[in-house]
């Protein structure tokens, strides 16, 4: 899967879960600070995530995405893993 | 219907759990049980398998385990694969006496929210002196929440009177530190803003802690930390009071005793007013199926009275009302 690829699939992510529109998701946005996540939105994505890309995320990476880039370089770096 | 349960879950499992449900199996023919747990414990206490099925898993959470954690590490325990039968749809319900806090976790991550519902409330049925009783959500399903959130547990809440309480237009109120209308932090004041402009719910404003028990509303709305304390304070001052007049009856003689003996009928039906058994368990509400916690230390007949509520969530389409709504009124997203 290419890296826009990638990006647009989490972009529809962020707009079903946090209700921003897919054309306004960048690489920059931060799930704390600009999108507002607590503890259950983290989690509530990191398990998103896993259901669409088919991979596992332990809970000490999942600590580390911080933004939209983060996810989307976390997919490619485990996609053929 | 098939109801999964965490037959591991609780203080006195498997054995309770499975007196519980062999009572409801008993009387509703129309329930199939799939029971996760340890088969080598669980079979030889079933008196038999009509409309059970066991599904053998031996890892189970534990009451101390982080939540999140457990639900995420162990894959196979039997409050996690019940809720996983939840999700894939194999099962309409689930029950757990287990740990509170997993049992969150698995509805919000495994079970998941209903569209609409930003934080799921937990609502335990409660007494109250005429008997009827009422519920109450958040009770500490979160630690905070928004006024948009209390209102979709109150819109949520009188979709669960009318159904499982048979009210038809449940009283509505909103926990306070009074009854006027500007009373409470900013929370509150938006919240008294936003039901009493809420179409369809009868709100009746604010109720205060020291008269839900005189059943002031049907339903409470309280944000979870708020909540969660009122409920301790209710339980622990039932539990002190109660201890108290018994140590009153016993430890002053034969005055006192033959004082109590006489007094045994209406103490008797005190208790009776307060057996908060029959109401069944607290229900997680806000997921996309009916999930419910019996307490950890709930006996058989506790059990028993969890199953017919679940069925009773099922068969009335509660859930599917809560979606349908929120569907219909987007605008009461947060």
């Amino acid at each position: 899967m290419s890296e826009q690829e990638v990006f647009d699939k989490i972009a529809g992510l962020i707009e079903d879960h946090f209700q921003v529109p897919a054309a306004k998701v960048t690489k920059e946005l931060n799930f704390k600070t600009d999108l507002d996540a607590d503890s259950i939105d983290s989690v509530e994505f990191v398990l998103e995530l896993e259901d669409t890309f088919g991979a596992e995320i332990p809970d000490e990476d999942a600590e580390n995405i911080q933004t939209v880039g983060d996810a989307v370089q976390y997919v490619l770096d485990h996609q053929n893993k | 219907m098939k109801i999964a349960i965490d037959a591991m879950g609780g203080d006195h499992a498997p054995e309770v759990v499975i007196q519980g449900v062999e009572q409801a199996r008993d009387e509703l023919q129309d329930v199939d049980f799939l029971l996760y747990g340890d088969e080598n414990k669980i079979r030889p206490l079933l008196k038999n398998d009509s409309h059970v099925t066991i599904i053998h898993t031996t890892e189970k959470v534990n009451s101390d385990d982080e939540p999140v954690r457990a639900i995420r590490s162990k894959k196979q325990a039997s409050m996690v694969l019940a809720a996983q039968a939840v999700k894939s749809g194999e099962a309409d319900a689930m029950i757990s006496l287990g740990s509170t806090g997993a049992l969150l976790a698995a509805g919000l991550f495994i079970v998941g929210r209903i569209k609409g519902i930003d934080r799921p409330g937990l609502m335990p049925t409660l007494p109250t002196t005429d008997g009827a009783g009422f519920v109450m959500l958040d009770v500490g399903a979160n630690a905070e929440n928004r006024a948009s959130q209390l209102v979709q547990y109150a819109i949520m809440g009188d979709f669960y009177a009318r159904d499982l309480r048979g009210l038809k237009n449940p009283k509505v109120g909103l926990l306070n530190n009074g009854t006027e209308a500007n009373k409470g932090n900013e929370l509150h004041q938006e919240t008294y803003k936003l039901l009493s402009a809420l179409d369809g719910i009868n709100f009746v404003g604010n109720v205060e802690s020291d008269s839900i028990l005189k059943h002031t509303a049907d339903v409470v709305v309280t944000d979870g930390f708020t909540g969660n304390a009122v409920l301790k304070t209710i339980e622990g001052s039932a539990r002190t009071i109660l201890g108290l007049v018994k140590h009153a009856i016993m430890d002053n003689g034969v005055k006192a005793k033959l004082g109590g003996l006489l007094l045994k009928d209406g103490i008797q039906s005190v208790a009776s007013t307060f057996d908060v058994s029959s109401y069944g368990g607290a229900v997680l509400l806000g997921l996309k199926a009916p999930v419910v916690k019996a307490h950890g230390g709930a006996d058989a007949k506790a059990v028993y009275y969890t199953v017919k509520q679940v069925k009773q969530m099922v068969e009335t389409g509660t859930v599917q009302k809560v979606v349908d709504y929120f569907q219909a009124h987007p605008a009461t997203k947060a």
